[in-house]
This record gives C-alpha cells, structure tokens and sequence, in this order.
C-alpha cells in the first residue's frame, strides 16, 4: 500500500518526525525525498501510512519544518 | 606516566568511547544525510541518537540544536562569526581563553565589532554581575563567557548572567570547554542561546570532537559548502544543524560522544567531580606547606572545577612542567592560550603549573607529585 510522503529536507527533522511519529502509533520511516526532488534538490522525507493530515499536525506541534505533503512514488 | 593534565584532553578513554568508535569503524562507514542506502540511514540514525543524548545532557531546544563541529574552538568561531556584525559590541570575561578572545580580537581590528572585558575575582566571581550589567550598552548584542577557567577552574555565575541577559534582551553565549561533564549544564535553566563543548574533554570523547549546541539562529555561517539539503540551491541553508555541518561529518568521533556519554551515567553514582576536588585539596595543602604560589583558595569550595594553578620559587610554569615530564608526570606548563586570564591573576611574566586530575587518579600519585615538586 502506498502511502504518502512529508517532505522535511534534512535527514535530522525526518528521523525526529518519524520518531514522534512512530510514538503515536504510525508506521513511518525515513526516506529519500523522490517526490520533490525536482522542486526540493536532495534532501529526505517521512513515508508515512495512515492519517496523513493528523500527522502533519503532530508533527508541526512538535516544530517539525515540513516543505511539502505528496503521494508517495 | 601520572597523568595529570585532563584539562587539556581526558587521558583515559573508557570502554563505551572505545567501543562505540570501534563500532563505527566497522560498520558505519557510510556519508550520513547523504544517501538512501541502508549503510547511509545506519550511520544516519546512529548519529541522531547521539544528537538525542546531548540534547538531553544539556537539555536544549530538540536535537536540532545540536551541531557536530570539530571542536571547541570552531564551534565558538560560529557563535561569534555567525552572529555579530557590524558594529555590534560584545562582553566577555578576564578568564576566556583564546579561543574566543582571538576571534573576537580580529574582529575589533577589522573594524567589525567592539568588545570590553569584565574582570573577575577569581575566588568571588559572583561579584562580576553587577560589572557586566554596567558595561551594556545599547548595541551590546551578546556576553560570552567560559563556564570555568582553565587556569583556576573558576566557575562563572552562569545563571545570574543569564538572567542578566534575558532583561536586557541580548544573547549568552558559553565556553563550557572545561565545565562539560563535570557539572549539570541546563541550557533552558540557565538561559543559554549557545553552548560549546569540546567533548575530548569531559565526555571523554576522541579528540577532534566538538559540538555547538545552537537554541538560536547561526545568521552567517563561516563554513559554507555540501549539507545533503536543497542542494541546487546556491545559498548555504540556514536550517540546523545541518547549515553548519557542512562536508562529511566524524562518525566515528561523534559515535565516541555517545559512549562518553553513556560513560558519565555509569560513573555518576561513584560522584567523580568530588574525588577530583578531594585530589587537588590535598595537593593544595600540600603545596601550601612548602611555600609554592598559589592563585585560588582551597579547590575544594564550590566556586571551582577541578583545575589548579600553582608556581614555585623562581622557576616559570614551563620549566617546572618539564621537569615533572621527565619525572614522567603530565601536567601543562605555560600560559594554557589564556593571556586575559593570566593578566587576571598576576602571571603574564611567567605562566603557571596546571594540574588537572580525574577521577581515575589515586592521591598516592598527588603524593608522588608532591614529592618532586618538594626536592625542586
């Protein structure tokens, strides 16, 4: 099942994010960012299944710099 | 050899630094941040989770804060380069060490920044407060100060001054290249913005470690280059910690710094900043019956870490250093890169002795000490 793909750029926001992610019961892992890698340069993301939009919540309460939300390729 | 010089760097390296950088030899010998491999995310996570224990050791911002650097010296050039600029004024104290008092020399002498220097007593250095709150102006941006000397071992009063500068609105800076596993350093508690460490020393960590513990914006970066982020994009990112982790970082090293840590917690029962203050107590006395110079008061008062600077009869603090080394006794002799605080406590002519025990130290060797210095 694909899920989709939280774009932080840097590899120290994506491990925190799927940390506090995984903390809340997702099943989120740290990716390279394909996504956006046009838009983006290098950089990674949090591949993440289940609901998307509380994630992003929970992590922007944690300060989590989140560039950008895609389907995950 | 008697090793006596820990304020330099810790002499022995415990088994959870040796095997931590052992294991990152063997197995994480990937660019972290860099790739989408596994040997990548290995290396990847394992410095996170290095990154997390420093965070928590100092309890700073989040692990964003922490920046991998190669010392305590850089990490210092980035708080100062990074974020003064023209016209800004800066204060330190009469204790800093090179490290600070250099940059910042060259910075006033290219006509970017101003600085003043607030003098300390270094057996009353709570009195300086009022000092440095009379020295603000109103384009002092920031006061850096080391946590203690590494001359004296004289703990600055972090939380006053921290205070002082949550009022006054402007940042605080600290050297913590002596205090840093020796004492608790709650960077929230005590209202420090940025935190340099030189792990080598007491995280125990190998040498070339240093970290800058960053809870506000580095705004120019001194070291521009590769940070595995928006890479075509010309522009340095600001972003921490990776905006100042340009090129591939120490693994290995950095490894180190979290088996020193884990090291700290499996000692912290057996209380070592104690033994190391009864050491240099002894030696103290000692060294007070037989007539040597002394700068501070007795080692064992809680102004102080476990550093101590002494002199006897005629002889420099360079001679007498050598003299133990052939004794086979490490301790530092001369002016330790700290010119301010050698002005402070009287011996710019000719440095000192500096003895700086651990915890692994037995008093048979402070005897031993002694008794050398006794037949000089």
């Amino acid at each position: 099942m694909n899920g989709n793909m939280i774009i932080t750029g840097t590899i120290t926001y994506a491990i925190r994010g799927r940390d506090i992610l995984r903390n809340n019961s997702y099943r989120a892992s740290v990716e390279r960012n394909l996504t956006g890698n046009k838009r983006y340069g290098c950089g990674y993301g949090i591949s993440v299944i289940g609901d998307i939009d509380k994630a992003v919540q929970i992590l922007r309460e944690h300060n989590i710099k989140i560039l950008d939300i895609a389907p995950q390729i | 050899m008697i090793y006596l010089d820990n304020a330099a760097t810790s002499g022995a390296k415990p088994r959870e630094v040796k095997n931590a950088v052992n294991y990152a030899l063997n197995y994480l010998s990937a660019n972290p941040g860099r790739s989408g491999h596994k040997a990548s995310f290995d290396a990847a996570n394992a410095v996170f989770s290095v990154r997390s224990k420093v965070h928590k050791l100092f309890n700073s911002e989040s692990e964003n804060s922490v920046c991998f650097v190669g010392n305590c010296t850089a990490a210092i050039n980035y708080v100062l380069q990074g974020n003064l600029g023209q016209g800004d004024h800066i204060l330190i104290s009469s204790l800093e060490h090179n490290a600070v008092y250099r940059p910042l020399f060259s910075m006033a002498q290219d006509g970017r920044i101003t600085f003043d220097v607030v003098n300390i007593d270094v057996n009353s250095p709570d009195t300086c407060v009022s000092e440095f709150e009379r020295k603000i102006k109103n384009n002092t941006k920031m006061i850096f100060v080391t946590a203690a000397s590494n001359v004296t071992g004289t703990k600055l009063p972090l939380k006053q001054l921290g205070l002082l500068c949550k009022q006054k609105n402007i940042m605080f800076a600290v050297d913590a290249a002596q205090a840093a596993g020796h004492i608790e350093i709650n960077m929230k508690e005590l209202g420090i913005d940025f935190l340099c460490v030189a792990a080598h020393k007491g995280l125990f960590a190998p040498m070339g470690t240093g970290i800058l513990i960053a809870d506000k914006p580095i705004k120019n970066v001194i070291i521009k280059g590769g940070t595995g982020v928006d890479s075509m994009n010309p522009i340095q990112p600001e972003i921490l910690p990776e905006g100042v982790e340009s090129g591939t970082l120490n693994v290995p090293g950095i490894c180190g710094i979290g088996g020193g840590i884990d090291f700290l917690k499996r000692i912290e029962k057996v209380k070592p900043l104690q033994q190391e203050k009864q050491l240099l107590s002894n030696l103290y006395y000692g060294l007070r019956r037989i007539g040597a110079e002394l700068y501070t008061d007795d080692p064992s008062r809680e102004i102080y870490l476990p550093v101590l600077s002494f002199n006897i009869k005629a002889r420099s603090g360079e001679e007498t250093a050598r003299y133990l080394a052939s004794k086979n006794i490490a301790v530092r002799g001369g002016f330790h890169c700290a010119p301010l605080a050698h002005k402070t406590i009287g011996t710019a002519d000719r440095g000192t002795v500096r003895v700086s025990p651990s915890f692994l130290n037995y008093s048979e060797e402070i005897e031993k000490l002694l008794y050398y210095i006794k037949k000089l």
